[in-house]
């Protein structure tokens, strides 16, 4: 079966003219298939390109190079109504719900928009179609907060209503970029809880860009690790069994927990701080304690490690994978 | 047993909005001893930031009540005047850094003018001086740093240069408000060691403002949980992690753990 979105060969660089001397690509060369139903992470620092990830795969952003395909066929190719049927199919939900959620309009009015332009419901349905998507995302009683404003909602009321949005016209895939990281921790678990449940309910699958490992670590089925525009490593299993070294190093800065596990208390070696990237060869060798002559001549690829389709672009990730992770029981 | 450095006692910060009066800050009592790092944790609406705020004198001229004492070395901050204050912040006293180091620095100005500014003229050439904080924060590589300007810098940069400013007066006592919400994880573990070595090294009592329990674990010698404008929980930090005793530290502590992937 063909999976519902595909990244091929796509490179993003923003600006142009003036800024453009120089300009480090967003996004320098992904290939990505996102199957129905899977949950995906992608996680990276700031800047590693996720974010725009995001906004390609949804369309808002028109890559400088290379394709994406719904369902097989490019989004350039696609009639009118196959646009519209990947405009519904394909979801989102942002970072900030107060901001994507209009604060003059009330709940029902801004729903309501998309449930009469996707002719979700019959004439008359509107107010039990919404009534029932705000119970699915456990916002009851539902009439209660289909009247409110969103400033008279929290932040992770806001946040349910966004989701409840993102539901309303059947998607197949919704993709969240950042969906918790302006939630307090308390909050943060019960999105996550609430999006176990719809795709428990709906088999709808996500695409969610994250910087809190952790915290994808309990929802993805895939994860893939992004640095400098490209992804470094995909796979089911990069909490527990690393192979590229920006993974390890991501899950060795993880804080700990324990008091008594302390790492800054203890004496730490300092954290390897962050280089500027090297031309040519592998990006992240300058931060790297296992690069090799070799790192630095030859751009290595994404290759399988693993039969459960792991991939890394590495050229001793098998190195990398046989030896102990610092991070390893210190979790657990 | 000295005099604490900081201490606060039955602090309120009710703030009004129209009509209602919002209770940020309803009665806390907390004591920094010298040369500790104290956390204070809760989630947002907590109150933790504006019980920093008034107590570094720091809150925006907004109509409220503010009642309750707040001492730093026995003199009385509340009631302190601007030139007092002003003396304590600029010698020997406190310093404060925040989330977001952009919305603090100059985006004229260089960064090397910004730390000097912060500087007394009193104790000599500035430029070694500065270049001597820069080490301190872990910039020592980056010299060309102080010719920059802030939007030149990585988040990580920046917050190491207001941690540099906030040095300049060799504070006893720093407060940090969220310093490393805004960083990515590998650069957080840089600011916080960074912090904690000036901690050790200058003897420098430190605040930490923070939602993340995983930050005070790491660095506080002890822990306040504040909830709804009250501390609802203090104790020394391995202690409270392992034996909470209110059920709010409780239910924070297994989220946060729970969240980590770690199976109690």
């Amino acid at each position: 079966m063909s999976p519902i979105l595909s990244l091929r060969g796509v490179r993003q660089v923003y600006g142009g003219g003036l800024w453009a001397r120089g300009a480090a690509p967003a996004v320098d060369g992904v290939d990505l298939d996102i199957h129905e139903g899977e949950t995906l992470a992608v996680v990276g620092e700031s800047g590693s390109g996720k974010s725009t990830i995001a906004k390609i795969l949804l369309g808002l952003v028109a890559p400088t190079e290379g394709e994406i395909r719904y369902r097989g066929a490019t989004l350039a190719s696609l009639n009118k109504t196959r646009h519209e049927t990947y405009r519904r199919e394909v979801q989102a939900v942002f970072q900030d719900p107060a901001s994507s959620l209009n604060p003059r309009m009330t709940v029902a009015r801004a729903l309501g928009f998309i449930v009469r332009h996707h002719n979700l419901a019959p004439r008359g349905g509107e107010h039990d179609c919404l009534a029932r998507h705000l119970a699915a995302v456990n916002l009851t009683p539902p009439a209660q907060y289909l009247a409110r404003y969103p400033h008279q909602l929290s932040g992770g009321q806001q946040q349910r209503v966004a989701i409840a949005r993102a539901l309303l016209p059947r998607p197949s895939i919704i993709i969240a970029d950042e969906p918790l990281s302006s939630l307090d921790i308390s909050v943060q678990a019960q999105i996550l809880d609430l999006l176990r449940q719809v795709r428990a309910d709906s088999n709808v699958g996500y695409v969610v860009i994250s910087h809190d490992l952790a915290a994808m670590q309990s929802i993805a089925d895939r994860t893939a690790v992004m640095y400098r525009g490209r992804i470094v490593e995909i796979g089911p299993a990069i909490y527990t069994r690393p192979f590229h070294p920006y993974t390890r190093l991501l899950l060795d800065a993880r804080l700990s927990l324990d008091p008594a596990r302390s790492r800054i208390r203890g004496a730490a070696p300092p954290a390897p701080t962050a280089e500027a990237p090297a031309a040519g060869g592998c990006h992240f060798r300058n931060r790297c304690r296992f690069a090799t002559d070799r790192c630095a001549a030859e751009p290595p690829a994404l290759r399988p490690l693993a039969g459960d389709g792991t991939r890394a672009a590495c050229h001793h990730a098998e190195q990398i994978a046989a030896d102990i992770p610092q991070s390893e029981g210190r979790h657990s | 047993m000295t005099a604490p450095l900081l201490d606060i006692t039955g602090l309120k910060v009710h703030l009004h909005v129209g009509e209602r009066i919002v209770r940020a800050v309803d009665g806390v009592d907390l004591q920094v001893a010298h040369g500790t790092c104290v956390g204070v944790v809760g989630e947002s609406g907590s109150g933790k930031s504006t019980l920093a705020r008034a107590a570094a004198r720091l809150l925006p001229n907004l109509p409220a009540t503010i009642s309750g004492t707040a001492q730093f070395e026995g003199r009385d901050l509340l009631g302190m005047n601007e030139r007092a204050l002003r003396g304590l912040r600029r010698r020997h006293g406190f310093s404060m850094i925040f989330q977001d180091p952009l919305g603090y620095l100059n985006p004229t100005q260089r960064i090397g003018a910004q730390i000097g500014e912060a500087l007394s003229d009193e104790d000599g050439a500035k430029t070694p001086r500065i270049a001597a904080l820069l080490d301190e924060v872990g910039l020592a590589g980056a010299r060309d740093i102080v010719r920059r300007y802030p939007h030149e810098l990585s988040g990580g940069m920046r917050q190491r240069v207001m941690i540099a400013i906030a040095l300049a007066s060799a504070p006893k006592l720093l407060f940090a408000d969220e310093p490393t919400t805004a960083l990515d994880v590998t650069v957080q573990l840089q600011v916080l060691q960074a912090l904690y070595r000036l901690h050790r090294e200058r003897q420098m009592a430190i605040v930490i403002i923070t939602h993340d329990l995983a930050v005070v674990a790491e660095i506080c010698d002890a822990c306040h949980v504040m909830q709804s404008g009250r501390v609802v929980e203090s104790g020394p930090t391995a202690s409270l992690f392992a034996n909470p005793q209110h059920p709010y530290t409780a239910r924070l502590l297994e989220l946060s753990r729970r969240r980590a992937g770690v199976r109690p």
